[in-house]
């Protein structure tokens, strides 16, 4: 059946939720791929930084401090060759350890940090250098204290003077070494921040390209799902509409079947009784056998009519809305044992059948939520004319509305399913915070339409 | 016109850069009484009238910055204050004036008598700085005049007069550049010995050509010049010294010094030195007890500033100044390098809490040169004092906040190891921009506070006053050795009361060029007593003395007890 009242969705239509994933996978691939590729280009530029640039600069520092004692001992030794202090060249000895202390720390911490690239045979001859120095300044203080200063002068001009000269070209050298060093070093770093650059750009534009790919392909996939959407609820409500207009002919129907046929059939066989009963004599048993089968018929056309009424007040098509909800209310507050305050307004006008049995059902299902689910033990029922539409509240104060149960929900549905049909609106508040107003509008019928 | 009518002209052309550097405002603020003290300028009023003469004629020469300094000391023993200022002279070729350093005699009624030429001091010499110290024991302090050439050493005959006694005592025949000096005891045999600053090899006929702007002659940097080794005299006991600068380890041609301060580094009870080097690493010479000394200014990590840079120090003074024990060390340094303010870690090293002490921002656009550790409000904590001042007249041109004529400071210490600089609120026209270099305290009106002496470059001396307001209180002793120096140079004192204490040197030298007063005095804030003083003289002895009223002086005597005096 359902098959023939809604046609299927269109085979093209697919999840889009696969090419959602594939297109998450691809930019988790390419953001994956580029944070790998920069932490690499990162660890390179830190292993530059530390490896070369801030070692280089250390030794460079440590080379610095070997050439100011250089220097320091240069002066030194032409102070004493001047021969201009009343001291005797033993004096320097002090100056020389002084020096000698901070230049074995320099060339201690010189070693740590020297750049990878510098050779054993450097390291080497440095260090041969400065103990040949050290070994020709020890010589010429043991002549200084034999008293011999012309040979510690002669010492120092031929052999201290030459070697402090030697020790400061290959400082030097190793100094413009550095300077080299850093300056390749400098260039390396500004080839991977060119490199980096150009990915990021790259980068950049792939994932600019990824994002408007797949901001366009979500957007058609939304405009589908939405279109697929409002077919399915379209023909949801032509569905419900169809089941509720079949449900109320079907109801129409039994009731009238009930009120027609089987009133009549049983108003019948009590008229038959009372006639049979009249014709027995008075205290016959028969009679009093007829007259029981009478009250019991009588009750039971009562029944059906009850019956009849609540699957489809007949009233409804015979005396409108008005008159039923005036008759239908009583019969609530009977029956359920709630008080209702039932007001009217405006300028009443007549509602067609076919729109005061959707009016009498909705009034009809939230009086039954409210005996039901609320908790009250009153509700108002208020029922406004208005120029332009007929306005129907149904109002308690109990526990309020809670929309929980399947069975509250299909209600709630039909209610709605209902105003629509009606080309109406409804709408399920909480005024005071506590207790449900429900609230159906419905436009007033134009008279061609109505006359129809 | 009269000679003396022409030097008095001359004086006033000398005195004319100066006095244009007036500023009235600084002239007319009034003290800040919370201070609690205030300094009042009684130079003129002193009878102090003292021009400095650089014998600056535009030739440039190297010496005339550089000085001079002044000293405070007892040269006739009556237990007051006299003045001594040393002078330079012109150079040879361009004679304007005579000029020689002056002697003020302290006449106790807050005035003093110019005694130069009765003292027989009245003699020309290119002088830089003092160091006063009894170096023949027999009671009245000597003098070692350092100068551009020959230095002096005039020895006090105790009759008011001094008699030159550079060749008798063989310290003649060694012309240099000497600036600072000290005489103290570092063999502990009860004589005073001599140290000597020397800050380069320079005479008029060797004088570098330097120049700013490539055509005019300028004032060239040391690094112009070739360093000169530190002097070491030890006093043989007969009147003569012998040259111990070589065998004592302190021998070093690349120092460029300017300043000296005595100091125990490393509390052993031998005096070490610390040397302000300009240029050059700073010296901190341990005594190692035999007669030698060995340079630890690196590892104490004194030696360069913290950027591991050779500042250009100046002046030094040493004191306990967060009154833990432990010597803290202030070093005046050239503009844009701060005063570097010393204390000891608890390894024993120095570091430099300047910037966190508030005396690092405050002196950066500043030269200093005099710098001394006083506690100028008696409140118990060490003040400092610096004498600043550029040696460049166009340095307004160059660097726009630093000037030529500089404000003096003094940084108030506050107990916590903050100081800041007061010298605005002091009142006496003491922050008045002056081209400042020597710098030295002591009590002249023997009222228990510390004034100042401060001398500028080609320009007058500034006595100020200080006159206390708050209610401060303070304890004087001045030492006398027997066994030891009689200048008990090299003495600690120190002092508790109410769970605090306080320890003085007894030194000579520090600051610039100058030398303090040689009694110690310390301030007690509201305390009317202290519970006891121990004193460990020089030899290494020790004495205790308990329960003593503040607000007098008292005489030790090593080894003979203690004597309260009537006042201060």
């Amino acid at each position: 059946m359902y098959a023939l009242c809604v046609p299927r969705p269109p085979a093209s239509r697919r999840s889009p939720t696969a090419g959602l994933i594939l297109g998450l996978v691809i930019t988790l691939t390419a953001v994956v791929a580029y944070s790998w590729y920069i932490s690499r280009q990162i660890s390179g530029l830190r292993a530059l930084q530390n490896n070369l640039v801030d070692r280089n600069r250390k030794d460079s520092l440590q080379l610095l401090r070997i050439q100011n004692d250089l220097n320091s001992l240069g002066l030194a030794m032409r102070d004493m060759l001047d021969n201009d202090e009343p001291y005797p060249l033993t004096a320097w000895s002090a100056q020389f350890n002084r020096v000698r202390a901070d230049l074995d720390d320099a060339l201690r911490l010189e070693k740590q940090v020297a750049v990878a690239d510098r050779t054993p045979e450097q390291q080497q001859y440095l260090g041969n250098s400065f103990m040949q120095f050290w070994d020709a300044v020890d010589r010429t203080f043991a002549l200084a204290r034999e008293g011999k200063e012309d040979e510690a002068r002669a010492q120092i001009r031929l052999t201290l003077q030459a070697r402090q000269a030697a020790l400061n070209t290959a400082v030097a050298r190793l100094l413009v070494q550095n300077n080299e060093s850093e300056e390749q070093a400098a260039q390396q770093i500004a080839d991977i921040y060119n490199r980096v650059g150009k990915q990021v750009y790259l980068f950049l534009g792939a994932t600019l390209v990824a994002i408007v790919f797949t901001s366009l392909y979500l957007i058609r996939a939304n405009r589908q799902l939405f279109a697929q959407l409002a077919t399915l609820s379209e023909q949801r409500s032509d569905l419900a509409q169809k089941l509720i207009a079949t449900q109320e002919s079907t109801l129409r129907y039994v009731s009238r079947e009930l009120h027609d046929e089987f009133g009549q059939i049983l108003t019948a066989v009590g008229a038959m009784m009372r006639r049979a009963g009249t014709q027995l004599p008075e205290g016959s048993p028969l009679r009093a056998d007829l007259q029981e089968v009478r009250e019991i018929t009588q009750k039971t056309l009562d029944s059906v009519r009850t019956l009849s009424q609540a699957l489809h007040p007949v009233m409804l098509d015979e005396a409108g809305l008005e008159s039923t909800l005036d008759w239908y209310l009583p019969t609530v507050e009977r029956q359920a044992g709630i008080g209702i305050s039932y007001e009217k307004s405006g300028a009443s006008f007549p509602v067609s059948g076919n729109h005061a049995v959707h009016v009498y059902r909705v009034v009809q299902e939230a009086l039954n939520n409210v005996t039901r689910h609320s908790g009250a033990n009153g509700a108002a029922v208020r029922l406004r004319f208005l120029p332009e539409a007929l306005e129907v509240e149904v109002e308690d104060r109990g526990r309020g509305f809670v929309e929980k149960s399947s069975r509250q929900g299909i209600g709630l549905v039909a209610m709605r399913e209902r105003a629509e049909l009606l080309g109406g609106s409804i709408q399920f508040l909480h005024p005071n915070g506590s207790g449900t107003l429900v609230r159906l509008k419905v436009p007033r019928e134009k008279p061609e339409a109505h006359a129809e | 016109m009269n000679r003396r009518a022409f030097l008095r002209n001359l004086a006033g052309l000398a005195a004319a850069p100066a006095l244009s550097l007036w500023d009235p405002r600084v002239a007319r603020a009034a003290p800040n009484p919370a201070l609690g003290f205030h300094f009042t300028d009684v130079t003129t009023s002193a009878g102090i009238h003292f021009l400095h003469n650089s014998g600056a004629f535009g030739g440039k020469f190297l010496p005339e910055t550089l000085g001079s300094g002044c000293a405070f000391l007892d040269y006739d023993g009556d237990g007051w204050q006299d003045i001594l200022l040393i002078n330079g002279m012109d150079w040879a070729g361009h004679k304007r004036q005579r000029s020689t350093l002056k002697l003020y005699r302290n006449n106790r009624n807050g005035t003093f008598s110019d005694v130069t030429r009765a003292a027989g001091l009245d003699i020309e010499m290119y002088g830089m700085g003092v160091a006063v110290g009894d170096y023949n024991n027999d009671g009245f302090p000597d003098l070692y005049i350092t100068c551009v050439g020959q230095n002096r050493l005039f020895r006090n005959t105790g009759k008011g007069t001094f008699v030159d006694a550079t060749k008798a005592s063989g310290l003649a025949g060694r012309e240099t550049l000497s600036t600072s000096a000290l005489w103290f005891d570092y063999d502990r045999d009860g004589l005073l010995d001599l140290f000597v600053c020397n800050y380069v090899k320079w005479s008029p006929e060797h004088d570098v050509f330097c120049s700013l702007d490539g055509k005019h002659k300028s004032y060239c940097t040391p690094e112009a010049y070739r360093g000169e080794t530190c002097w070491l005299f030890h006093n043989r006991g007969d009147g003569s010294f012998e040259d111990v600068t070589a065998r004592s380890g302190i021998f070093d041609s690349s120092s460029k010094s300017l300043g000296v301060a005595m100091l125990d580094y490393d509390q052993d009870g031998w005096p070490d030195l610390l040397v302000a080097n300009d240029t050059q690493p700073n010296k901190l010479y341990r005594n190692q007890h035999n007669g030698t000394f060995k340079d630890v200014a690196v590892e104490a990590g004194i030696a360069f500033s913290a950027e591991g840079k050779a500042r250009a120090g100046m002046g030094v003074d040493v004191a306990d100044y967060r009154n833990s024990g432990n010597p803290g060390v202030a070093i005046t340094n050239f503009d844009n390098e701060m005063i570097g303010l010393y204390q000891v870690t608890g390894k024993g090293d120095y570091v430099d809490v300047a910037m966190p002490g508030g005396v690092g921002q405050a002196s950066k656009d500043k030269l200093g040169f005099g710098c001394v550790f006083f506690d100028a409000d008696l409140d118990g904590w060490l003040d400092l004092a610096v004498a600043n001042g550029h040696i460049d007249e166009t340095v307004r041109n160059i660097r726009g906040n630093v000037g030529y004529a500089q404000p003096p400071q003094l940084f108030l210490n506050d107990g916590s190891g903050k100081f800041r600089d007061v010298a605005a609120g002091v009142g006496g026209a003491f922050a008045q921009p002056k081209v400042g270099r020597g710098l030295a305290y002591g009590d002249f009106d023997r009222d228990g506070d510390l004034d100042l002496l401060l001398t500028t470059n080609n320009g007058a001396a500034f006595l100020y006053r200080n006159d206390q307001s708050a209610g401060n209180r303070s304890i004087r002793f001045q030492l006398t050795g027997t066994k030891s120096n009689r200048d008990a140079i090299g003495a600690t004192v120190q002092i508790f009361y109410n769970g605090m204490q306080q320890s003085r040197l007894v030194k000579g030298g520090s600051s610039y060029l100058s030398q303090s007063e040689l009694p110690v005095t310390f301030g007690l804030g509201k305390q009317d007593k202290i519970e006891r003083v121990l004193v460990r003289w020089p030899n290494g002895a020790t004495e205790e003395h308990k329960n003593l009223a503040a607000g007098r002086a008292y005489h030790l005597v090593e080894g003979k007890g203690i004597s309260p005096q009537s006042g201060f």
